[in-house]
């Protein structure tokens, strides 16, 4: 499939499109009697552009495209991944790492849980326009800025995933997209942060989003007040509620984390403990643009329920794991971890929102989530930008940084009164290892009693 | 004009549940080439190493610089310095690593004496190697040359019964072990032997009580030091956090420009240095990623906030901002691709002169914890809580009873003032881990923390689930 603007049609990078090529006719051509070769590439080509106090902090550019060669031969196998060059040098890197790769297998034993597809298959996907040049973007940010205290990443530029093997599979998606995750700071510290996203580069929306912010940043400037700990009725934004679901994804959908009684979900797991039922979670490839296959050439489904009315439903099952635990893989990867975790809306009107939550607080963010107690899946974490109290439906004052800890089958659960009626997309900002396709899907949830203690 | 060229390799070896999984390795290798032009700093990365790919770099680099001008730092003078004689860094010159069949070996003993019991649901012995080339040239001569050889061992347990599981490891979920070196590293960190050892504590904890909550006095081991050390020091006195680089993702701080020379950061017993200079410490290097020669320096002395932790680049800026914030030479990237920011490189607590017999019995009600399992902290690196993987109750100064999910909670900004005791040097370890997380874009980089074993005073303490 390839998707784009009907109006101009979207081509492959040309740069990368050659690499994939290469990686491609490499595994066609270099696969001994007996071997199987899978080859991943990851690839992107970013511009980052960070600012502190709407000044340039640092300006770049960084073009990387790696290849994860996996050789198998008679159920031994192992992996080697290599930065590619120069493209010229594209082969000899490739042949360098499968004879290093051979010399390591010829003394490895069998591997019990090797696995792959050994159906070939094939798909093409590619979305978005131009990336915009660097002057563009620093004159549409400063200008947007307008004198505001603006902090954030600008990131934008095509990202590929490719998958080639010597069975004949062959997989290429590329995005080219733009983002600028960024946050206005007033007096105090206090702050109020937002994502801007798009498939292309629009100064315009840009533009419109900052101004936005700024909009609703007016009620931080008013005095601030402090809470004591103890339990307050809160309203959790769609941000606040994704990050908590991607919490529960560090291991809460995992059969190897469920397998080995690691998972934060063991209790719904066994029955023990629900969530309420009206939450429902699903990881939604298609809606959040993860490609459709991994390394081991599996097809990742368009849909995996996760948790259905309030129950777990499926766990992601990497091929390994399948293998190790008798399962059925659905195109996870070896992390089991959801790429794009969408949160199903509820009834509340999102409009309605502020005066369902009458009096308590609206959290906007919250920040380094992590168990207390695995086991309970009970979990800590801070408030983070525009935390506010509410009166009567009504914005009063910024609240300063408090932190909870509760368990999720409190929040999300006993305690969990409604969630909006909208749910909004977030596409994945995280830029560790280069930028990521993916991201959550979530609504606001209007929660009983969330409990804060520091 | 700075290019700073960096090649890694690396090998990942790892039986979990008792399976070798395949063998991982990797040859990364790039280069950054950063320009300063008109007072503005571009970069570009690329891993095309030849002469066009490194010119089409460059271009890249002009044009971000010239896209800046007049709309960032405004630099007199370029961040970066050339060290006098150049520098040159090798890191310990201990034996090898075994051959990888040794290696396999080693963990699958590792392996097998943690599987000593059918309620041991799951076991990973990990070790993962990495050797880094680096290069840095300013203005087209050759200043440093440094390499080094980083060693990463893990081992984690987990048991389970009755529904209820528990999991112990050797250095946390962070290989908290990581050292520079070879061999050697292998002894030191307890990964051979250490099998058995955490297999029977998880076994241990599964049916341990609860731990109690309250007020208790807090003995913590060199492998939850670390962790208080990192987050609730190290990140609140990078400079660029205090600049506001990291507002947007990875906080601020506490800690405000008018602190450095006066604040009391912790109780007179408190010692904190930046060392680069540890032999076989994980964040040991000669310069820094600006050419910044590395010295060890005291941040935090007697108790009271010295100096920041904060590369060239950083003081430039805060000085032009009237804060003569002294720095130290921190300004790291994680590999080719990401230009320098500040960093901990090692953040180091001076032993003092307690032996662990003397802080137990120093100790009416109180507890003992090991191993980090739980991170957590504000934005502003203040409100904290950490939780351990193992605890063990200290009544009217003895050891009693072992305790699951401990758990505590203060406030940076108070609880280093808490500090009432300080290990003498048996209770030292040198530990590092290579996932500190910061900036934008994203940089996951090594730091090492070595310390004493710590007791400090009238800690919020308390459990999991009951």
């Amino acid at each position: 499939m390839t998707d784009g603007n009907p109006a101009a049609p979207v081509r492959r990078d040309p740069r990368f499109a050659a690499r994939f090529d290469a990686m491609s006719a490499f595994v066609s051509s270099s696969a001994g009697p007996g071997e199987i070769l899978f080859a991943s590439l990851r690839g992107e080509r970013a511009d980052y552009l960070r600012l502190n106090g709407a000044r340039v902090r640092q300006a770049g550019s960084v073009e990387r495209a790696v290849v994860s060669l996996r050789v198998v031969d008679a159920q031994r196998q192992a992996r080697s991944v290599r930065t590619l060059g120069e493209d010229a040098a594209i082969g000899a890197v490739l042949a360098e790492a499968h004879a290093e790769l051979r010399a390591v297998l010829a003394r490895l034993p069998a591997d019990p849980y090797a696995c792959w597809q050994p159906m070939p298959s094939f798909s093409e996907r590619v979305r978005g326009g131009p990336a915009a040049d660097p002057a563009a973007i620093i004159d549409t940010i400063a200008a947007a800025a307008d004198g505001d205290d603006l902090v954030g990443l600008y990131a934008g530029g095509p990202v590929v995933r490719g998958l080639a093997s010597s069975l004949g599979h062959r997989h290429y998606h590329e995005t080219v997209s733009s983002s600028f995750d960024f946050s206005l700071h007033l007096e105090g510290g206090r702050a109020l942060k937002d994502t801007w996203a798009a498939e292309q580069w629009d100064a315009q929306s840009l533009h419109a989003a900052i101004a936005a912010a700024r909009e609703r940043a007016d009620v931080l400037r008013r005095p601030s007040r402090r809470l004591a700990p103890g339990d307050y009725r809160v309203l959790l934004s769609p941000q606040a509620v994704a990050d908590l679901v991607a919490l529960l994804g560090w291991g809460g959908f995992s059969e190897r984390a469920h397998r080995s009684a690691q998972s934060p979900l063991s209790r719904a797991q066994r029955g023990l403990e629900a969530f309420d039922a009206g939450l429902s979670v699903a990881e939604d490839a298609d809606a959040l643009g993860v490609p459709r296959f991994q390394d081991d050439g599996f097809e990742r489904p368009a849909r995996v329920p996760l948790i259905d009315a309030g129950r777990p439903a499926q766990r992601l099952v990497s091929p390994r794991s399948a293998r190790e635990f008798d399962a059925t893989c659905n195109g996870a990867d070896d992390d089991e971890r959801p790429l794009a975790a969408c949160v199903a809306p509820g009834r509340l009107p999102a409009a309605d929102a502020l005066r369902a939550l009458d009096t308590g607080i609206a959290i906007s963010n919250v920040w380094y989530l992590n168990y207390s107690d695995r086991d309970a899946c009970r979990a800590t974490g801070m408030t983070r930008f525009a935390t506010l109290w509410v009166e009567n439906g009504h914005p009063v004052a910024p609240i300063e940084p408090m932190r909870f800890d509760d368990s999720l089958y409190r929040t999300l659960g006993s305690q969990l009164l409604g969630l909006t009626d909208v749910a909004r997309r977030f596409p994945e900002t995280a830029t560790w290892d280069g930028r990521e396709p993916g991201g959550a899907c979530a609504p606001s949830a209007l929660v009983g009693a969330l409990r804060f203690t520091l | 004009m700075s290019l700073r060229v960096v090649e890694a390799r690396s090998e990942t070896l790892a039986v979990v549940r008792g399976v070798l999984r395949p063998p991982l390795s990797s040859v990364d290798r790039g280069a950054m080439v950063t320009v300063w032009l008109d007072g503005e700093l571009g970069y570009c990365a690329s891993a095309d190493l030849s002469a066009r790919g490194l010119q089409d770099a460059a271009d890249r680099a002009v044009a971000w610089a010239l896209a800046a001008r007049g709309r960032g730092l405004g630099l007199a003078s370029a961040p970066w310095r050339a060290p006098e004689l150049g520098a040159r860094y090798r890191g310990p010159d201990d034996e090898p690593l075994p051959a990888r069949e040794a290696l396999i070996d080693l963990l699958r003993d590792e392996a097998v004496a943690m599987a000593l019991d059918p309620r041991i649901v799951h076991s990973s012995a990990v070790l993962g190697a990495t050797e880094v080339v680096q290069g840095l040239w300013i203005d087209g001569e050759l200043v440093a040359d440094q390499r080094f050889r980083f060693v990463e061992p893990n081992l984690e347990v987990t048991a389970c019964d009755g529904g209820r599981s528990q999991t112990r490891t050797l250095g946390g979920q962070y290989n908290g072990f990581s050292q520079q070196g070879g061999r050697a590293v292998l002894g030191v960190s307890g990964l051979i032997g250490g099998g058995a050892r955490i297999a029977g504590q998880a076994l241990e904890l599964l049916y341990a009580p609860n731990c109690p909550a309250g007020a208790r006095d807090l003995l913590l081991s060199p492998d939850q030091m670390m962790l208080q050390i990192h987050e609730s020091i190290g990140h609140p006195l990078e400079l660029d956090r205090i600049l506001g680089d990291e507002r947007n993702f990875a906080g601020t701080s506490f800690v405000t420009p008018d602190m450095f020379g006066s604040y009391r950061y912790g109780s007179p017993l408190l010692d904190v240095s930046f060392d680069p200079g540890v032999p076989g410490e994980v964040a040991s290097y000669a310069v820094d990623d600006d050419g910044a020669v590395a010295h060890p320096v005291r941040l935090i002395e007697k108790g009271v906030l010295k100096r920041a932790l904060g590369g060239e680049l950083s003081q430039l800026r805060a000085r032009a901002l009237g804060w003569p914030i002294g720095g130290v030479a921190a300004a790291r990237a994680s590999g080719w691709h990401r230009p320098p920011i500040d960093r901990m490189a090692n953040l180091n607590l001076a032993p003092g002169d307690a032996t662990m017999q003397s802080m137990v019995a120093a100790v009416e009600r109180g507890i003992w914890m090991q191993t980090n399992a739980s991170w957590s902290i504000d934005d502003a690196r203040d409100k904290f809580q950490f939780g351990c993987e193992w605890g063990r109750l200290i009544e009217d100064g003895e050891l009693t009873t072992v305790v699951r999910n401990p758990n505590y909670r203060g406030r940076s900004a108070t609880f280093w003032r808490s500090l009432a005791m300080v290990g003498d040097p048996a209770t030292m370890q040198v530990l590092g881990t290579p996932f500190c997380g910061k900036g934008e874009p994203g940089q996951i980089a090594r730091v090492g923390h070595a310390s004493p074993a710590c007791l400090f005073r009238a800690i919020d303490v308390f459990g999991g689930e009951s």
